[in-house]
Formats: structure tokens, sequence, C-alpha cells
């Protein structure tokens, strides 16, 4: 391939991981062939495709909402990232496995308790966690599913290994971007699909509905799902909506619903109609006004004990958060063993739990050397990064520490991977993160080939958080190969196409030479 | 649909309908006024104002077009005004976006846009602005007929749109109790309606105000008479609900907008002049309690509640 | 000795205007442990609604109803007729401090040893309390915190409200069995022994004969976990016997809440309550 731009030729990698090149400088395997195909391209060439981008997302009105900021048209940059198929592998069980096991521990802690008196996590943790609702203690829910949807959230270590970075089972978001990015990357540079298989991401939307579907209260063979949005102010509004319309299902606010003898009817103009499966992404705390906060108006009365009857599905399912509590996250493993009597497939960050005194004591001793959480943050914020924090700072964070042990947790710091990002007209490395989401239908986890993979933009950051002001890449899960045929999963097969019928032309009309010949005459 | 959906949908019908008409009304106004100023100025645009529903700015704004332009176009104080319709349609939009068509959408929301940046220009600017919106809201219309089912949500914002050209048209009519008027009035007042060609293709002849009042109520083929948007509103209602009533009040609106339609229907042309103000009024009556009748129907209140404990 | 209680407990809820929804749960169902035996209950509600019942995290019995039509009224009406238990009578020495302490009692009993809504037990008159009071045998710490209590306390109704927390009392210096509670259940935990908020009914005449119906009330005592559970009158200082009947447990009177609930009308509605007890045998 003939080389024609510059852009990588500046592309320098530090010690760290890099996605897409060896410490030699040669690209890995799997990103030979992007590696060459980005090198035809001029920064002209791809200034105008990012332009293409912008205009193919505000078309369709992608957008986000950064905190504080109006909606903006998402970040993608236009370089995606790879994952080969073997490594694939290792993903979709490690996530599957961990999905599995959250859910044994959800059932355990809201049920008998057994990994508590078994003491491998300890009681206080989860009676302290501020997500566990004791209001849904002891109820079953339908189809024995609470996790229908994950999002794990994966890092690479300085060596190139894919460990979990944290979990997210309440209400994670992103996968309407996933989704738009892959269709913006089809438009804007589609000899790169051309050269690559890569495995689609677009048939998510109908996953969700089968695994909802599947969670259905006993007996009713034609659920009524809706998806329950605190409406068009929220900033994830776009993929409420999104995911609403691509399942074809209603996209439903909490006044739009009505509880009535342990039932949920949404308000139609036919009358009420009884709603079977509520895919929620309403948080807990404003879910249900008789029992959690009583002045919310974005929740819907009676919801929680119409699931606790039986006759209604929540997902996903309430009180989830007491298993993504970052107190909890370093007894996954411990959970993957005491539940499925496996090793993990993914490891976890060494984690360090703060409330034990000699572990607080020793982890102070280190503030400079470790990454601090509140174990109430989400989006990044309240994050201190101990070696590139002030000391004002640290000495602030070990007060907090002392003063409210349970509300932190420290972690060592991992070396984010990085790949080519495109910023001011060059390609630099800059860290990311994965997002790949799990789908459970009660019977298996499926996860998404691919997931939101986010960027932190600013050279050497290490936040992605899209409400920080991250980017996203697209990604690219590639289909595995055997004796250089592509061997796809069946479910990718799509039926041949049915042969083309000869078709005329449509009709022209009369045509206006024929007149100005009459008149000519 | 969701209640609040269908609530929506016939708010975007209504809306966008005022915006086009009022719209419409003004740019015809206002270049008639600056084409023939005769010193009538004044008390038409009172009576312009107070079929609007604006009599008490009159005070405030005088006779000057550049400030009738203004108020109407998007004086704060003026609810009736277009910006406030093509914003409130865009509210409204956002709120039901799966139920309209994308192409339906993205116009809403260009539209919407282009207001934002376009508000307090020079008079000009306005100026330029009554046929844009005009336009625009045309567009919308337009686009709602073909890019939608004719389902139920189609049927919600045609039921908005002819409830709002029936109240236009009564609230124009209006402007004329009680005076004799000139030719040029009544070209004016056809142009407001945008049915003047219609109307010469009809009557082939002069225009004369006996027969321009008849068009606008009674005539069965155009669109923004009277007569043609009850029987349109009454089919789409008769669509959305066709059975005998689930509650005794169901066919309510229906038989509000029938009777309104009937009424019509049977009137003796001649008889039509004379009793002006009473058909006036009967017709604003039948538009208000079929408004209310339709929400008590479909609506329901579906505001969020304020629990107490 | 036990005794057989007819118990009625009527709440009584007026609106000024029509209430369109509520919303409610009723916490007055007389558990089926500890030694009690219920020998029949029934919640009834008017307006005439069905009733849904379930068990809660405390373990006490719930029942939930929702009224979607308007109403001016409600009223909710719990009768039963149960089998007290007798007294247990308190030990001398029991349980050692060492196993108080020990990791696994304290994870086990975590959620009460620790502050909730009502009561902290990080109040500088509470932790004051607890070293002087945590010496000697556990049981004689249980006996001797009842004791401070009723000194920090004079018994007086109208002083305080449902929502008065522990330190609110002790800044008053008067309450009701409520914050008797609260207060007693705060020293007991900054001492190390688990300690349980207990709801239920009280009979107020010990030398009740059969057949007079009198006016009961609701009444709260605690429970300290002394390698069992042992209920602890903290108001009186009399022993938990079969004068009394158990309802709710929970940390604190925010999770045996007889009737709570959310309702779309006229706000502050009056409310009235009666509870009658009988002695049947």
């Amino acid at each position: 391939m003939r080389v024609v731009g510059d852009l990588l030729d500046g592309y320098r990698i530090g010690t760290g991981w890099d996605e897409m090149l060896e410490p030699s400088h040669q690209p890995r395997t799997h990103y030979r062939m992007l590696f060459e195909q980005i090198q035809t391209l001029s920064r002209a060439d791809f200034d105008e495709r990012c332009g293409m981008r912008d205009r193919v997302f505000s078309d369709r009105g992608v957008t986000f909402a950064f905190s504080g900021e109006e909606e903006r048209p998402f970040p993608l940059d236009l370089v995606p990232r790879i994952i080969s198929a073997a490594e694939w592998e290792i993903v979709e069980r490690g996530v599957g496995q961990r999905v599995l096991a959250l859910e044994r521990f959800l059932a355990d802690v809201y049920g008998a308790g057994e990994i508590m008196r078994d003491r491998v996590v300890p009681r206080r943790l989860v009676v302290t966690s501020k997500h566990f609702h004791r209001a849904v203690a002891g109820v079953e829910p339908a189809g024995g599913v609470r996790v229908h949807v994950a999002g794990i959230d994966l890092v690479r270590d300085g060596n190139g290994r894919l460990c979990v970075l944290e979990d997210n089972v309440r209400t994670p978001s992103g996968i309407s971007y996933v989704v738009e990015n892959r269709r913006a990357m089809t438009h804007v540079f589609p000899e790169l699909f051309a050269s690559h298989r890569v495995r689609p991401v677009s048939d998510y939307p109908s996953q969700l509905l089968e695994a909802l579907c599947a969670a259905t209260p006993a007996g009713v063979s034609e659920p009524t799902v809706v998806v329950l949005t605190p409406g068009v102010h929220n900033a994830a509004y776009f993929e409420h909506s999104f995911l609403a319309g691509q399942m074809g299902v209603e996209l439903v606010e909490g006044r739009d619903l009505v509880c009535r003898d342990n039932r949920v009817f949404m308000r139609t103009t036919a009358g009420d109609e009884q709603v079977d499966v509520v895919y929620r992404r309403v948080d807990d705390e404003y879910l249900d006004p008789l029992h959690f906060r009583g002045d919310s108006m974005l929740g819907c009365v009676g919801l929680v004990n119409a699931a606790r009857a039986g006759n209604v599905a929540i997902a996903n399912f309430v009180g989830n958060g007491v298993a993504d509590d970052k107190a909890i996250y370093p007894y996954v493993p411990a959970m993957i063993d005491y539940y499925l009597g496996e090793r993990p497939v993914l490891d976890n960050v060494e984690t360090y739990d703060l409330d034990d005194t000699d572990v607080r004591a020793w982890a102070l001793d280190h503030v400079d050397r470790l990454v601090w959480k509140p174990v109430d943050g989400s989006g990044g914020q309240g994050l201190v990064i101990g070696p590139q924090a002030a000391d004002a700072q640290l000495a602030k964070l070990a007060t907090a520490v002392d003063a409210n042990p349970r509300a932190w947790i420290a972690q060592s710091p991992v070396a984010l991977s990085t790949a080519p990002t495109y910023v001011d007209g060059a390609m630099g490395p800059r860290h990311l993160d994965l997002r790949p989401f799990a789908l459970h239908d009660g019977e298996r986890v499926w996860v998404v080939p691919g997931g939101l993979t986010r960027v932190a933009l600013p050279e050497g950051s290490l936040v992605v958080n899209s409400s920080q002001g991250g980017g996203s890449k697209d990604t690219w899960v590639l289909a595995r190969l055997i004796d250089d045929a592509v061997v796809v999963d069946e479910e990718d097969v799509a039926d041949p196409a049915p042969p083309l019928l000869t078709r005329q032309p449509p009709d022209p009309g009369p045509s206006p030479g024929h007149q100005a010949a009459q008149q000519q005459q | 649909m969701l209640a609040r959906i269908a609530e929506s949908l016939y708010w975007i019908g209504r809306y966008t309908e005022r915006a086009e008409s009022t719209a419409r009304i003004l740019d015809v106004y206002s270049h008639s006024v600056l084409e023939d100023r005769r010193g009538e100025e004044e008390s038409a645009c009172v009576r312009l104002l107070d079929a609007l529903g604006a009599g008490d700015a009159a005070a405030t704004i005088g006779t000057e077009v550049d400030a009738l332009i203004a108020f109407v176009v998007d004086d704060p104080r003026y609810p009736g005004s277009i910006a406030h319709s093509l914003e409130a349609a865009w509210v409204n939009a956002r709120g039901a976006r799966e139920a309209i068509s994308s192409e339906m959408w993205e116009s809403i929301n260009t539209t919407h846009a282009t207001l934002t940046a376009r508000r307090g220009g020079s008079a000009f600017a306005r100026h330029s602005l009554l046929g844009w919106a005009r336009d625009r809201a045309a567009i919308v219309a337009g686009l709602a007929d073909a890019s939608m089912s004719h389902d139920d949500g189609w049927r919600f914002i045609v039921l908005g749109r002819t409830l709002e050209r029936v109240d236009m048209t009564v609230r124009l009519l209006s402007t004329r109790l009680g005076d004799a008027w000139g030719t040029d009035g009544w070209v004016a007042m056809l142009r407001s309606c945008a049915a003047y060609e219609a109307y010469l293709r009809t009557y082939r002849r002069g225009v004369i105000g006996t027969r321009a009042v008849e068009f606008l109520l009674l005539d069965r083929l155009f669109p923004r008479s009277a007569f043609h948007a009850l029987s349109a509103a009454e089919s789409v209602l008769y669509d959305l609900d066709p059975g005998p009533g689930r509650r005794g009040t169901a066919s309510e609106a229906r038989r509000l907008v029938g009777r309104a339609c009937a009424e019509l229907e049977f009137v003796r042309a001649d008889e039509l002049e004379a009793s002006l103000p009473t058909q006036l009024g009967r017709l604003e009556q039948a538009g208000t309690e079929a408004h209310i009748a339709i929400a008590d129907r479909f609506f329901h209140a579906s505001t969020a509640i304020r629990w107490s404990a | 000795m036990t005794w057989r209680l007819s118990v009625e407990h009527v709440t009584t809820y007026s609106y000024s205007g029509d209430v369109l929804a509520s919303y409610n749960e009723a916490r007055i169902t007389p558990t089926r442990d500890q030694g009690q035996f219920v020998l029949d209950h029934r919640v009834h509600v008017t307006p005439h609604v069905p009733i849904f019942q379930y068990v809660d995290y405390w373990g006490t019995e719930v029942c939930s109803f929702d009224v979607t039509a308007p109403h001016r009224r409600l009223v909710i009406t719990g009768r039963s007729l149960v089998e007290t238990a007798s007294a247990h009578p308190i030990p001398d020495s029991g349980l050692a401090w060492d196993t108080l302490r020990a990791e696994s009692t304290r994870d086990a009993f975590y959620e009460f040893l620790t502050s909730s809504a009502f009561v902290r037990c990080d109040d500088a008159r509470v932790v004051r309390a607890a070293a002087e009071l945590a010496a000697g045998d556990p049981t004689v710490a249980v006996r001797r915190v009842g004791e401070w209590t009723r000194e920090q306390l004079t018994y007086e109704p109208g002083a305080t409200d449902v929502s008065t927390t522990a330190s609110g009392a002790l800044d008053l210096g008067r309450g009701v069995c409520q914050d008797f509670v609260h207060v007693a259940i705060a020293v007991l935990r900054t001492c190390g022994i688990p300690a349980r908020y207990a709801s239920g009914y009280l009979h107020p005449d010990e030398d009740a004969g059969i057949g007079d119906s009198v006016t009961g009330q609701s009444h709260a005592w605690l429970e300290a976990w002394l390698g069992w559970w042992y209920p602890v009158d903290p108001t009186s200082g009399a022993p938990v016997d079969a004068r009394h009947v158990l309802v709710a447990r929970g940390r604190d009177y925010g999770d045996v809440t007889p009737l709570k609930g959310v309702f779309h009308g006229p706000p502050d509605p009056s409310v009235d309550v009666r509870v009658a007890i009988e002695r049947v045998a």
C-alpha cells in the first residue's frame, strides 16, 4: 500500500502497553491492516472524514449532555480500537462469569445471607451500603433475574492483561453510543470495514428485548414492555429514546404509570393498559415514593410492591447497587469461588478495604502512591490519583478517609493502555478503557461483541468518563479465522438475499423535446 | 398510545397551524396596509389584535405596522405569538420524539434552532420571518402527512390542526362584524386564509362579501373553510373512537363537532350573512367545548403528582 | 404464665377534602415467635380494598394496600387474638464481654451495634454513660442502662413527637416509651451489646380480670442480645411479660412505623388512634 500520509510518523509510545504498537514499534498482528491503511491518508483526508462524522451525528441528533453543559454531539475518535477474536473469548467468559457471580450474590444478600454467615463477605459492608435496600429483602424477581444489563469496565495493566476496574449493574449506560458509533464509522470509513471482518453490534436492541421478555412474570405470553425514563432533561435521554424506539416499545415517564392493587398500568388513550416489564433508567432512590424518596416525581408509587407480588418485572432489579458498591468490589473474586467454584477469568485491580484499621493505616502511609475513589462517586467524580495530586489535596483526602473509611477505597494505580487517537490534527497515544455490555436472560449471559471504549482526550490523563469530557472509539471485535476462512457465529449470518428480478426503469412521462419539436413546425 | 404522547401530538398540530395561520395573517395584513395607506390602519390594527386575543395590548402597541409585527412575532407578553407557538411545538415534539418521524423531528428542531437565532432582529428581518415561519410550519405539516402512518398518532395531529383552523377562521371573520367592507378588505381576508385563488376558481366572478363569507364557512372543498375543517375533525374523531362509547361521554367530542358541522351544512346561504354573529358564536363555543371533551376523553391528567406522607 | 388477649387497633385518618389516591403499609400484626402465638388476626380497611401481606427485612408482617377511589376518611382496623409469652427472668450471669466483642458477633449484629436514624451512638452523653455502665457482667449492664435511662427521662406525653431522636429526648429530659427505648438502645449499643427496638401493645393492668375491655396502648420496649434476644422495658423497668403483645422489631421507630404511606390530597389529616385490649383467658 502506498504510504501517502504521515499521520503515524510522530506516534511514539511510552513504557506502557499500547493497543496498536508493540514495544518495537511494529504493529500488533490484529492491527497490521489498520496501521497500513491509516498511512494511506493525509491529514486533510482525515479531517474531511472527521467533518463527515460530525454531520452524520448532528443529523441523527446523537448528543450527550456533559455535566453542567448543553447537549453536544458525542465525541467519537475515528481510529477504531481492535480486539482479536482470541482475546474476546476471554472477555466473554470473564464477563459472563462475573455477572453470574454478582447475580448469586444479590439473591443471597437479599435472601438467606449465606455468604455473610460464612464470613466470606463482611456483613457490615453489605448492611452499610447506601444501595442495600431492605425494601426488597425476600422478594423473588420475575424470572429470577436481577441483572438484566451489566456494564463491566475493563482496563489493561502494564503487562497488557485485561482486568476488571469496576462493575456496573444498576443502570449502565452507553450502549446507544456503541451502536451509533458503529453506524457513523461505516459511513465515514467504509473501506476499513471492507478489509476487516468486524462482528456486528446492531442486534443489541433485539437481544435486549428478548432478555426482557424472558424475565416476564409467569403466565404472560406476550409481555408489555416499557422503558421508564426520567424525561428529556436527563443526560442519557437520547439512549432511553433510542432503545425504546429500536425495541419498538413505549417510552414512558413516571407520570404515565399508575399502580393499582399491585399491578402496573400505563395511561393510554384507550384506558389503562397493564405493563409486565419495566426497563427502568430511573435510580432506585427515585423509583417508588412509598419506599424511597417521597418527593420523587420520576417514579411510580407501588412499583416495588407490584414486583413483590410477582405482577411486574423490573429490569435491572431494585437494590443491585450493593453488588457494584466499590467497597464490595474487592470481594468479587471470593464470590466467584464461593458461588461458582471457579477461579476468576478476569482479575480485579488490587484494591484495599479501608474499613480494616491495619489496611487503612498502611494505605494512608502510601497515600501518594495509590488511586483513591469515593464509594459513592460516579463518572469519575471525587477521584484522587495519588501520584498526580498536590500535597494539600492529599492531606484533605486523608482527613476524609479517617472520618469515614467506609466511604472510600484505595487501589493500586493501573497504567491504562493507550491507542492512537486523533487530537488537534495529530495522532497521539491516549489512555482508554473498555465497557462491554452483557445481557442476562436467566439462562445465559450474552456479551455484545465490542462495547464502549472510552478515551481520555487530554494527553496523559487517566480519566476516561464521558461526563468528564472523555471521548470514545468504535470497538471492533474481529471474527475468528480458522485456516484463513472467517468463522462467523450463527447469529451473525444473515439469510442469503433472494435473486433480483429484472426491472424496467420508472416511467419518464411526456417528453419535453417532443413538444418543442411540434412548436417549431 | 400513551395519553401524554397523544396530547403532545394534538398540541403539535394546534401550535403548528397557529404559527402558520398567524404568520400568514400578519404577512397579508402588513402588505395590504403598506400598499394602500388609506387611514384605516388604526381600526384594522385594533380589530386584528382583538381577533388574535391581544386586544388589551392595542393601546400600548399603537398602529405602526412594525410594532404590530414585533408584538405578534415574539413579544413575550403575547401567548399566541409565532415564536411561542413554534417553541411550544418544539417542546411537545421533544417529549414525543418516538411518535413522529425523524424527518419531522429534524424539521421542527431546525425551525426552533433557527428561530432562536433570528429572534429580536430588525424590522426587515421580522418581515421576512413571517414568510419563513409560514413555510416552515407548512413543511412540518406536510411531513406529518407524508412520513407518518395515518394511525392514531397522526389523527391527533390532524385533530389539533383542524380545530385550530376553525378557531382561526372564526377569529378572522369576527373582524368583519358590523362593518361594510370594500372589495380590498375581502381580498385581504381571503388571502389571509390562502383562499383567494381558490375563491376565484370557485366563483369565477369578483369578490363580494357575502360570497367570501359563504366560501370561508361553508365550502366543502377548501381546507380552511370551517365546514371542511369540522368534517375532517369529525372523521378523525370517528376513527379514534368508533364505538358507541365506554363511559357515556366517549363520543361527546364527536357529538359537539358533528353538531356544529351539521348546523353549517344546513344553513341557507342567504341567511348566512345576516346571522353571522350567531354562527360565529356557535362555532367558537363548539370548538372550545370539543377541545375540553377531547382532553377529558383521551388525555386524562398525566401531570406528575407530588405525594404527601 | 401466659395470657390470651384480644386486641383491637383502629386508626382513622380524616381529610379536609377528597384524597384521590393513597398507598399505605401497616405494621400492626402480632409476631408469631418469641413464645407468642397468634390465634387469629385480621386487618380491615375502609374504604374496602384488598390487602397484600408480606414479611419485611426485620421479620415484621406488613399489610400493604392502595385506595384509588376518592375518599375523605381512611380507617384501618387490626383485630387479633394472641396468646402472649410469659416473662423470662433476667439471669444473674450469662454471656461474657469477650463473646460480645468477638469480631464474628460484632459482624453478625452490626446493624444493632451502630447508630441508626433515631439513635446516635456518638452523642457525648451516650458515650459517657456507656463507659460508666459497662462495668461488671453484661446482664448487669443491661439492668443499669435501664435504670440510668429512667433517671435521664421523665415520662411525659406531648413533650416529644414521633420524629424525636434519642439525642433530642436527652435534650428535653422528657418523653414517652419510644424515647426511653431510643435512649437505652443508644447506650447499650455503645457498650457493645446488640440492642433492637420492639413495638407492640401493652395491657395496662397487671391485675386484669377476664372480660374487661380496657383502653390499651401502643407500646415500645427493647430487646438486648445476651446470647439470645432478651426483652427489656426501659420505660417501666418492669419485666416484659404476658401483658406485652409483640408486633414489630427493627433498629428504631423508623423500621416499625405502624402506618406509613403517601397520598394525593389535602395535607395534614387529623388522626385518631384507639387501642382496646381485653383479656379473654
